[in-house]
């Protein structure tokens, strides 16, 4: 679907806008110049108005988008609940067919996905020790698009550790050997990547991409 | 009540909401695109958006690149290139072949891989039946004698450096270069990927 969308993205427009603009030219026929005036004003207020709120929106659309295909589709595996991380075990080119939201992804890591929400209580990120394999996990912000955090070889290395997520206020105690990480508005996009060098070592990338979990912090 | 709504369809007010709908998304698409490739800095056909990713953007600059590169990486965790065209400012064409030419330790610097693949003018990559889309620092590459690489894009197998052999997609296709924790060279822009040459028959 997407690719469709982008592949007759433009002769679609023109189709659009040359049916406008004979709705129009109908009205102005049937009624005069008069009988466009306030669909008019209307067409320009909504224009002016709704480009600001698009551009406001977009990044909170875009991270939302993922937020509907994880929940309601997965990446392969059927749905991902939310507070669940899934770990894809095909790498992206085998995945393309299905159309998949990370079929433009790269084949050197397998990638993982989910949700997290910790309105309702803290949750604690697990990352088993990958040695010396690369890999990330990116929390995206749902309302501005950023990545405002990582966990991974660059920021927190490659020894196994546990990752204590919660909101900003929360007041409670960090428990015991655990890094917190606030999340801003409560939600976040994660994308976990880990590299995989070759066929032969796609089991052993999976076994460790499938051990990054998230569960919730007990009080 | 029945009145009011007769007036509503007769007077084109819903009409007047649609093509404002329809013009404020495409001016926000031409707006989105314009700021994104403010954004893109280009040298020789190779196109990256250092800011892409990063939580300091400001509200069109983390739409338009929102639009262009949804959820990636930040650049110090991965920096990215793509590519539409060849040295000329031609596109590419799976009818031709190419060579990328990276002079003796000229491959993307990184501490942990480095990638390029081909894909159709979407993004997806296609799976060619010949051969692998995608090669890396994994490939097992094979040096020219000065200890520079020359790798090769074509759709068929090449008689020869089949190691350094790149499969195409038939028609248009980009291709893009990814490298994961980029070293210091890319991150303050000193790295420049070299031009992707057309290969004359």
């Amino acid at each position: 679907m997407n690719r469709l969308i982008l592949k007759y993205a433009s002769p679609a427009t023109i189709a659009i806008l040359a049916v406008f603009a004979w709705v129009t030219y109908r009205r102005i026929a049937a009624g005069g110049p008069g009988a466009i005036v306030l669909p008019a004003a209307i067409a320009v207020a909504v224009w002016l108005i709704g480009t600001f709120v698009f551009i406001y929106l977009w990044p909170r659309i875009t991270v939302g988008g993922f937020k509907r295909i994880f929940a309601r589709r997965g990446l392969g595996g059927g749905p991902i609940p939310v507070n669940t991380i899934y770990a894809v075990p095909d790498s992206s080119s085998q995945s393309a067919l299905s159309g998949s939201v990370i079929a433009t992804g790269t084949d050197d890591v397998l990638y993982v996905g989910g949700w997290l929400d910790v309105s309702a209580g803290p949750q604690i990120l697990h990352v088993p020790g990958m040695g010396d394999r690369y890999f990330s996990v990116q929390f995206t912000d749902p309302a501005s698009g950023g990545n405002f955090a990582y966990v991974g070889t660059r920021t927190t290395g490659t020894a196994s550790g546990d990752f204590f997520l919660c909101k900003p206020e929360w007041a409670g105690e960090t428990p015991p050997g655990m890094t917190r990480i606030d999340v801003p508005h409560k939600a976040a996009l994660l994308i976990g990547r880990v590299f995989v060098a070759n066929e032969d070592d796609r089991h052993g990338a999976y076994e460790l991409a499938k051990r990054i979990q998230l569960t919730p912090s007990v009080r | 009540m029945s009145g009011f709504l007769a007036w509503v369809a007769g007077s084109g007010v819903v009409q007047g909401l649609i093509m404002g709908l329809t013009f404020a998304f495409l001016t926000t698409v031409l707006i989105l695109n314009g700021v994104a490739k403010r954004e893109t800095k280009t040298v020789n056909g190779w196109s990256a958006v250092r800011n892409a990713g990063h939580p300091g953007n400001g509200l069109l600059v983390r739409a338009a690149l929102q639009k262009a590169l949804p959820v990636v990486n930040v650049f110090e965790e991965a920096a990215y290139w793509t590519a539409t065209t060849d040295s000329e400012g031609k596109r590419f064409s799976g009818e031709h072949a190419y060579r990328l030419h990276f002079a003796a330790d000229q491959l993307p610097p990184n501490n942990a891989f480095w990638s390029l693949t081909a894909t159709d003018t979407v993004g997806y990559m296609v799976n060619s039946p010949e051969g692998r889309p995608t090669v890396n620092n994994h490939s097992g590459l094979v040096p020219n004698a000065d200890g520079s690489v020359d790798l090769l894009l074509q759709p068929h197998q090449p008689s020869t450096a089949a190691p350094n052999w790149l499969a195409t997609p038939q028609g248009r296709f980009k291709l893009m270069l990814r490298a994961y924790l980029p070293g210091p060279a890319i991150i303050d822009g000193r790295y420049e990927v070299p031009p992707v040459v057309m290969v004359q028959p």
